[in-house]
């Protein structure tokens, strides 16, 4: 299983650093170079995490881990109106992805009140696209606790962001509620940082679930594969996002053909991988178990 | 502007005091209103903002907000300088003109000079309660969409649910809102 860091520090011997996560086997996920300063997202085995963390000592840089690296997570809010956003759904944005998640925002076209809200068959199944949704609601628990029939039919790991501490849901964070400013108090991080650490807890559950049934190739292995074919154009951003599961590409229809040719290991990419439209954005690949479609090797 | 909260947990009571104070501060009417009483029941979806105005600010003139530097006037308040230059050129057309960001040059007779620093630019009276109404708007749950009015003087009370609100709750409202508006 790869573990997922980031790096950063100087320019000196930088090269070195990328050469060795080459050497063992890993992933150069994400890389920007400002200056004298440089930020590397890295992905690499988990056994190999010494060699890396000497190797930065050497450099002096700084390593932090991602624990919700490699998942795409959907922040859900009533409506995106001036009663939900922007306050406090990006300030939570902001924290997912401070630990590594690629996030996404969504506001129900008939998510709000308590006995009128719904969620529509459409907006359900962009939902389940995502690797976790998490739900942010108000400040009454009358509220919440009939909101959450909402949550309750979907097929995805879920969590709920409210208002009162005490309250039982399962994957529940309170403290939050509604918010007119920036959450910037002390008090308001700790809570930001226990709801990161609880999405975290839904995030490694979903991986255990994964390894037991390990996939035919990895997200990491498939995205380079990918790139070779069809290199990211210049100022593009984030054209192949790493999921749990898979991977959800950003490509024009006429390069769909090129993309089922990948070849992975000993097989083609439309031989281990679902492709399928995303409601959302791009095409999304689902990657099969090793179980169904044997070694790629 | 003092906020007082009822009906919820002490969590909503406490947050719904907050949104209170910064929702009337942003629509700039924090120092008009004397107090603002809300009343929340999450149970039966019921939620009343009672405010009652208070004092409210002068008219701001063209004097207030700019200087006179001989044939130009210049703008030491920024804020209200659209409406300053709507209300100059629709007075005197062409004979106002924008120099540069606060800069407004004139040709006009000493006596209309005069006249013209007593113009009144804005008053916060013209739109005093469709500034409350947005801010009470802003801080009813968005769901309670079905509203009902009690008029009186001085005064602004607005029940909102998302069912029909009966008279029981017309009733129980103005019992509450008397009580301390």
């Amino acid at each position: 299983m790869y573990k997922i860091m980031m790096f950063e520090g100087g320019v000196y011997k930088f090269n070195e650093l990328k050469e060795l996560i080459e050497d063992i086997g890993g992933f150069i996920l994400q890389e920007s170079v400002m200056q004298t300063e440089t930020m590397l997202h890295l992905a690499f085995p988990e056994e190999e995490e010494r060699v890396i963390r000497d190797k930065i000592k050497d450099l002096g840089g700084k390593f932090k881990e991602l624990p919700l690296a490699g998942a795409e997570i959907v922040i859900i809010v009533p409506s995106l109106g001036k009663h939900h956003a922007v306050d406090p759904a990006c300030d939570i944005a902001e924290f997912f992805r401070r630990k590594g998640a690629i996030t996404n925002m969504l506001g129900l076209a008939r998510g709000v009140g308590q006995r009128i809200a719904q969620m529509t068959a459409q907006e359900r199944e962009i939902i389940e696209e995502f690797d976790a949704a998490v739900f942010v609601f108000g400040c009454f628990k009358e509220c919440i606790e009939e909101k959450v029939r909402l949550c309750a039919m979907l097929d995805v790991p879920y969590m709920v962001v409210g208002g009162p501490s005490d309250l039982a849901v399962d994957h529940y964070v309170g403290g939050i509620g509604r918010k007119t400013d920036r959450m910037r108090r002390k008090g308001e991080i700790d809570i930001l940082d226990d709801m990161t650490a609880e999405l975290g807890k839904i995030v490694d559950d979903r991986r255990r679930e994964i390894e037991e049934d390990p996939l035919a190739a990895s997200p990491l292995f498939i995205k380079d594969m990918i790139e070779m074919v069809i290199p990211p154009k210049a100022g593009e951003e984030l054209p192949i996002i790493i999921r749990l599961d898979g991977l959800r590409v950003n490509i024009e229809k006429e390069d769909l053909g090129r993309i089922r040719e990948v070849e992975i290991g000993k097989k083609k990419l439309s031989e281990i991988c679902d492709l399928k439209k995303s409601l959302f954005k791009g095409y999304l690949l689902k990657i099969r178990t090793e179980a169904v479609t044997g070694s790629i090797y | 502007m003092e906020v007082k909260v009822e009906g919820g947990d002490e969590f909503a009571n406490a947050s719904y005091e907050k949104i209170c104070m910064s929702t009337f501060r942003d629509v700039g009417v924090r120092s008009s209103l004397d107090l603002v009483y809300m009343y929340c029941n999450p149970k039966e979806h019921v939620f009343i903002v009672a405010v009652k105005i208070g004092r409210v600010a002068s008219p701001i003139k063209v004097g207030d907000i700019t200087h006179r530097e001989g044939e130009t006037l210049r703008i030491t308040n920024e804020t209200y300088a659209p409406k300053l230059l709507a209300l100059l050129w629709e007075m005197y057309g062409e004979r106002v003109q924008q120099i540069s960001r606060l800069e407004i040059g004139f040709k006009l007779e000493e006596k209309e000079v005069d006249e013209l620093k007593e113009l009144v630019v804005y008053d916060p009276r013209e739109d005093l309660v469709a500034r409350i109404l947005d801010g009470i708007d802003r801080i009813i749950p968005e769901g309670a969409r079905v509203r009902s009015t009690i008029p009186s003087t001085g005064r602004l009370t607005i029940i909102a649910s998302e069912n029909p609100i009966g008279d029981d709750w017309r009733i129980k409202a103005e019992e509450l809102v008397s009580a301390y508006v």
